[in-house]
């Protein structure tokens, strides 16, 4: 038996351990059956635990339905960006709501405008106005909140003029060979007409006179024919230069489209907004209009239009972009909104979602320090708040409860405090019905059901009461027999009954004394139920009703302490009704039943509704009834004899 | 006629003394049944109940009302709880049915008894007032 218990003790305390140290359970165990003793016992399971962690998961996360932290990213009109990893934006994103807006962001900010509204078509679209415009991006560059970008956008500007610029020498080289093959077609077509006057001459002569003399002088003809080919080669070479250069013009040509469309691209990706506005607003001033078509991110800009089949061009990445600042504008707005309405549960989520899309955009720094710094607080309740919850330290995670709701009033603390006790419930209820099952000897029954109570709560303190009262039970079952028997003798119910749970243990196996024990612990018991509601009827104003629960009370366990207290203790209040009572008591016992009927009816008349009273009328008056008519019988028998 | 007058005359004599006889008779005896209540102390009923066992053996007369029959048995007689004139405290006495006749809850009955063994309040005799 002391094997069996301290094999629970130690067995529990490891699995106590296990799922301490993992903070978290690993699986979740099978719903355990009831255990009765008396009543049932409750059936517990995880899914009020389950219940709480999807609805802490709900509550105590911080981030807005956009975001999703297991893909990655973040979806804006239907199309996603990277979000990278969580531990990440939450870097950049604390960092924001500790940052104050300085004067030097503000100049940045009109700065930017300024040369936004410097390319606007309805301006001075000169070159040497453009020109201006370009070196202001260098000054732009400067202010931290730009990152260097405006160096980028300005060097792809640079890069398109300089390609430009190559291609007009190129248009000269070309138009300078056009003219030599000109020159050149000019020639070979002389030399053609030449070539065939020499030989209408020629046969005029060979017709005429010295046909001998043919076969020994130099052949001018031949030598016409050799200079009318180097001519043609010539004229052929300048074609072929000609054609190499409309070629490499081409390219070029394709290649500044190219790199800026990509460079439009990235920018937008990296939602630097503003930085491809500006650079969409170079392109469509220094590429004719011929050229706006998008040759690359027609796959990023599909995504934004999925059901539709236009063609796009870099106006439609200027059109997206400044959807996205307008967007950023209206985000900053109701996050002002819902934080100075006291919604600060809501400003947080939109702010966070703002702050993805406009992170690079001067906007932001339309909310105050004083905000940031509010919501950061909540931010990092929130999220400390959602650890706790995971780690299921359910204490912890009522008192930043507590801390939340007083930095965010649409907090819905109630439903978090109302989950949060349904799985202290469940975690305790599992440990009773632990207690149950040890009680019975149940201990498989009762390891499972601790098993339950610590994956719902790990830090139950519950459960390591029930651990110590398992050790000490365990070790006290060794000396049970000894301690029941003594008490036996002593009549001692009252002691065997404050023992009961350990004697329960040691003597669960022992056929002799258990019946004993429970008959004892049934009849203490009893008298323990009568104490209570005497108590209760003292406390309700009815002394003589109390006193007849004691005196049955009494009746069971006339040496019980407890009992005894309670009588003397209530006695004073009913001195006149005990009186009588128990003078009809002394009187019944010495058979003098017609004077114990009036004390019985004496006390009658003091309480009315006594049952002791009703109960002792009817029995004394039916034992003077008897005796009278023994009595009668026994005058009745002489007379007849005589 | 004067010998048939006496004649007449000696027999209404005897027979009107008789009847002054059973007149005088009747009176007395109505009148000694009377007293025999009325002569009688009235039980202390406080002290009684107090300490029965001193009554032991005494008559007494009770003028009471009848509160409630608790017991009843067939040939033998009823115990009865009467609540005695000037007194809030009832007391249990047992009429014989010999006694009795239909008593009821909350008559009146002028009572003679006598406290036999055991304290019981014995009604030897009673009648409605």
């Amino acid at each position: 038996m002391l094997k069996r218990y301290a094999s629970i003790s130690l067995g529990l305390s490891v699995a106590y351990l296990t799922v301490s140290g993992q903070g978290m359970p690993s699986s979740p165990t099978p719903t355990a059956p009831v255990a009765q003793m008396g009543g049932s016992a409750p059936t517990s399971g995880l899914f009020e635990s389950n219940t709480f962690l999807e609805s802490a998961n709900r509550v105590f996360d911080p981030t807005s339905d956009s975001m999703d932290f297991e893909d990655g990213s973040f979806v804006w009109k239907g199309r996603s960006f990277n979000l990278t990893e969580q531990r990440a934006f939450r870097a950049r994103f604390e960092r924001f709501l500790l940052a104050s807006p300085s004067e030097d962001e503000e100049q940045y900010s009109q700065l930017m405008d300024d040369i936004l509204e410097r390319l606007s078509v309805a301006n001075n679209n000169s070159d040497e106005a453009m020109f201006d415009t370009w070196e202001l991006l260098f000054r732009a560059s400067r202010f931290d909140s730009d990152g260097g970008n405006s160096v980028v956008l300005a060097n792809q500007v640079f890069n398109a003029w300089r390609i430009r610029k190559e291609s007009r020498g190129t248009a000269m080289s070309q138009r300078e060979l056009e003219q030599i093959r000109v020159t050149q077609q000019e020639i070979v077509a002389n030399r053609a007409a030449t070539l065939r006057r020499i030989r209408e001459n020629r046969l005029k002569q060979t017709s005429v006179s010295n046909r001998d003399e043919n076969e020994t002088k130099v052949d001018p003809d031949s030598a016409l024919t050799s200079e009318d080919a180097f001519r043609a080669l010539d004229l052929a070479e300048t074609e072929a230069k000609i054609v190499a250069l409309e070629a490499q013009t081409a390219l070029t040509g394709i290649q500044a489209k190219i790199q800026f469309q990509s460079q439009i691209v990235s920018f937008f990706m990296q939602r630097r907004f503003q930085h491809a506005l500006i650079l969409s607003s170079f392109y469509q001033l220094i590429f004719k209009g011929s050229q706006q078509q998008l040759e690359v991110g027609k796959d990023e800009l599909t995504a934004f239009f999925p059901n539709s089949d236009l063609t796009f061009t870099v106006d439609t990445m200027s059109f997206i972009s400044r959807e996205a600042i307008n967007d950023v504008n209206k985000g900053v707005e109701s996050v002002n909104s819902a934080y100075s309405e006291g919604r600060s549960m809501i400003a947080l989520e939109r702010l966070q979602e703002t702050f993805f899309l406009g992170e690079y955009l001067p906007e932001l720094n339309r909310i105050p320090t004083e905000q940031r710094r509010h919501m950061l607080d909540l931010y990092r309740g929130m999220i400390e708040a959602g650890e706790l919850a995971e780690s299921k330290d359910y204490a912890g995670v009522g008192e930043l409860v507590e801390s939340i709701s007083q930095l965010a009033s649409d907090f819905p603390k109630s439903r978090i405090i109302s989950s949060l006790e349904s799985a202290k419930s469940a975690s305790d209820m599992a440990v009773f019905a632990a207690s149950q099952y040890r009680n019975l000897g149940d201990i498989d029954q009762a390891r499972a059901e601790l098993q339950t109570a610590m994956e719902i709560w790990p830090l139950n303190p519950a459960i390591r009461e029930f651990q110590q009262e398992t050790t000490k039970l365990a070790t006290a079952g060794s000396q049970g027999v000894q301690v029941f028997d003594d008490l036996m003798k002593r009549e001692d119910a009252r002691g065997i009954y404050e023992r009961r749970l350990e004697l329960g243990f040691a003597l669960s196996d022992d056929e002799a004394r258990r019946p004993l024990l429970l008959e004892v612990v049934d009849q203490v018991a009893r008298i323990e139920l009568l104490v209570k509601q005497s108590e209760e009827l003292v406390k309700q104003g009815n002394p003589y009703a109390a006193w007849e629960m004691l005196a049955e009370a009494a009746k069971i366990g006339p040496d019980d302490g407890p009992l005894n207290r309670a009588r003397a203790d209530l006695a004073p209040r009913v001195a006149d009704f005990v009186r009588y009572l128990n003078r009809a008591d002394r009187q019944t016992e010495d058979s003098q039943y017609a004077a114990a009927l009036a004390a019985y009816l004496m006390a009658q008349d003091v309480y009315p509704a006594s049952r002791l009273c009703r109960e002792g009328v009817d029995r004394t008056a039916a034992l003077l009834m008897s005796v009278l008519s023994k009595n009668a019988a026994a005058v009745e028998v002489p007379e007849t004899l005589e | 006629m004067p010998l048939s007058s006496h004649k007449t005359a000696g027999k209404i004599l005897p027979l009107l003394i008789v009847g002054i006889v059973l007149l005088i008779g009747g009176a007395v005896y109505f009148l000694t049944k009377g007293s025999a209540f009325s002569n009688l102390e009235t039980l202390p009923a406080e002290q009684y109940l107090n300490k029965p066992a001193d009554f032991l053996g005494n008559d007494y007369a009770i003028r009471a009302q009848i509160d409630s029959q608790i017991n009843w048995q067939k040939g033998l007689g009823r115990i009865l709880a009467v609540t005695p004139e000037g007194s809030s405290m009832r007391l249990p006495v047992f009429v014989p049915e010999s006694v009795g006749g239909n008593i009821h809850i909350g008559q009146r009955f002028e009572m003679r008894v006598r406290i036999e063994e055991g304290g019981l309040i014995y009604v030897e005799a009673l009648r409605k007032y």
